[in-house]
């Protein structure tokens, strides 16, 4: 990736650029949210605040352009763009790597006003406690914009004060990336309302989705892994429901826009996670005390935890139809791709681990004890206790 | 002089509570034979086992506050446990006032009133709580009991449809069936 159109060049000075204290302090803040920054300092500079100047100087605008447009690009490479891979591009496959698959002019990421806006928001004001409003209408943000507000949403949301508000914000709540990568931080109740999954799949943004493929499989990996360790019911709940809408809603798209090749980050990561039979307890065993009162409520929250595993089901109906193309039939090539992945992450094989799973909390199935204890966390582990997380 | 004073107050009151439970899971139907047959096969099944049909289609049966209702056409299954009961509620409070100084009575017996309130709606909350509970032991309870008779039906319903399939692809020579493995032997002659 590269930026297309070069700003004009200023000459390079002599020593370091000079800027304000409160250029630095932006600068560090777009350091520490594009992943080149320290967290816990970045995070200190975001809840802290500063007098704003009614203007930028060209020196430090300069240095975020250049920041952005070198740490965005590098970020992208390093997670997958500099993989020799294989995507579908007008239904057919391509090949190489991502500068090799997509001509320059439609990887150039663009940046527009609303990300030196919200930087010098997030640098004048405690962003946990402040007064002024910011925010920018989802639609007027370009794809670099929005691969931006995801990784800066990604650098916050350990900070869970900093998370709620953020949250609340058009601009992260209708990011389609983030809903993907981390839906369980964009829902703080039980309503759960992800956003229009198609744009994700046309033009540049879907180059973004397959530079992102293996970080995204890393990412739900060690979100699945971390299941195990959530204590609370209701978080559970809370964090599967928002799981199994955006999963759901996501794969909904990339059928509808014959991209089931985006999908891939699901089907491997169901794949590295049941490498062998599993119960359910790998995702419910950490949920502490007897839970809700009520038997529905529990036995709800119990197959919410599961989200990633049920989308398997979806994922075979996908395989059915690709053995039933034929070589004659349209999307032929993109069938054949999507049974080479399936079989390279032994689909048929994971498949059936996941349902396994998931007929285990079954009630009326014959384990039903394991499935809705009253008074414990969840399935109690009859066999296999290695998969216990932790 | 300052007089002191006692004012006693008892609220009581009846709610109709009620509490309910529900689970609805599928049942694994194998689709042997196309699933309209196999629905009339389950729905056959169902009806020898008290199940009545209703208006929608679906079957149901009572038992006690146990309603158990099953959608032949989809396999739905779905197990509710239901707890009426009328609570009566007594809260009584005490409450003293001085002729002279703090609030007059008629305020302190309205305070005192609001007081009762809040316990008597506590007291409901508990009860109502205990309902609950008492609703969902009974689903737990039922479905440990209902758990081999909805095993028994789909085995039935498989073999039933087995043997059916098995007279559409020829001839049936010998049925052998062994109870106590579950297992069912079929010999066609096709």
């Amino acid at each position: 990736m590269t930026i297309a159109t070069k700003p004009p060049q200023i000459p390079e000075p002599e020593g370091p650029r000079q800027v304000s204290k409160f250029e630095f302090n932006l600068l560090r803040i777009l350091r520490f949210m594009v992943g080149q920054f320290p967290t816990d300092q970045g995070i200190q500079l975001v809840r802290a605040s500063i007098a704003r100047p009614d203007c930028l100087s060209a020196e430090s605008v300069h240095l975020v352009k250049d920041t952005l447009a070198k740490a965005c690009v590098l970020f992208l490479v390093r997670q997958g763009g500099w993989r020799n891979d294989k995507f579908l591009r007008e239904g057919q496959p391509a090949s190489g790597r991502v500068w090799n698959r997509i001509p320059i002019d439609e990887r150039s990421l663009e940046f527009s006003r609303p990300v030196l806006d919200f930087l010098m928001w997030a640098t004048a004001e405690k962003v946990n406690d402040t007064k002024a409003v910011w925010d920018a209408s989802p639609k007027a943000l370009t794809s670099g914009d929005e691969l931006f507000f995801w990784m800066a949403f990604d650098a916050i949301r350990t900070d869970p004060d900093l998370l709620t508000v953020l949250r609340r914000k058009d601009v992260f709540r209708q990011n389609a990336l983030c809903w993907i990568s981390f839906p369980g931080d964009m829902v703080d109740g039980d309503e759960t309302a992800p956003p229009d999954f198609a744009a994700l799949f046309e033009g540049q943004r879907a180059v973004l989705l397959e530079c992102l493929q293996t970080h995204l499989t890393q990412r739900w990996l060690r979100s699945e892994r971390m299941k195990g360790q959530i204590g609370d019911w209701r978080r559970m709940r809370i964090q599967g429901r928002a799981e199994h809408a955006a999963l759901q809603d996501f794969l909904r798209a990339a059928r509808t826009h014959n991209r089931v090749d985006l999908a891939r980050f699901v089907l491997w990561t169901n794949a590295l996670l049941l490498t062998t039979d599993m119960t359910p307890i790998f995702w419910t065993g950490g949920l502490q005390g007897g839970g809700p009162p009520r038997l529905a409520d529990r036995l709800e929250t119990q197959r919410s935890a599961l989200a990633m595993p049920r989308q398997m089901e979806t994922l075979a109906a996908w395989n059915q139809q690709a053995v039933s193309i034929g070589y004659f039939d349209e999307g032929y090539q993109a069938s054949q791709m999507w049974k080479a992945e399936w079989e390279m992450a032994d689909g048929n094989r994971v498949a059936a681990r996941a349902q396994a799973a998931i007929e285990m909390l079954e009630p009326l199935r014959g384990t039903l004890n394991s499935g809705i204890s009253a008074t414990g966390g969840g399935a109690k582990p009859t066999e296999n206790p290695t998969d216990s997380p932790g | 002089m300052s007089r002191a004073y006692r004012i006693t107050v008892k609220e009581s009151d009846t709610r109709q509570l009620k509490a309910g439970d529900e689970i609805c899971t599928q049942l694994e139907i194998l689709e042997i034979l196309p699933g309209e047959d196999m629905a009339t096969l389950l729905k056959e099944e169902l009806k020898k086992r008290g199940f009545e049909e209703q208006d929608d289609g679906t079957m149901v049966r009572k038992d006690g506050e146990l309603t158990v209702r099953v959608d032949p056409c989809s396999g739905e299954v779905s197990v509710k446990a239901e707890a009426e009961e009328t609570v009566s509620q007594e809260a009584k409070r005490e409450a003293t006032g001085f002729n002279d100084v703090g609030p007059s009575e008629k305020n302190l017996r309205e305070r005192v009133k609001d007081q009762l309130k809040t316990d008597l709606d506590k007291k409901f909350e508990q009860e109502q709580s205990r309902l609950q509970n008492k609703a969902t032991e009974q689903l737990e309870k039922h479905l440990n009991e209902i758990q081999p008779e909805i095993s028994e039906i789909v085995n039935k319903v498989t073999r039933d449809a087995l043997k059916q399939k098995a007279q559409q692809m020829g001839t049936v020579k010998e049925i052998s069936e062994d109870a106590e493995s579950g297992s069912l032997t079929i010999k066609v002659e096709v």
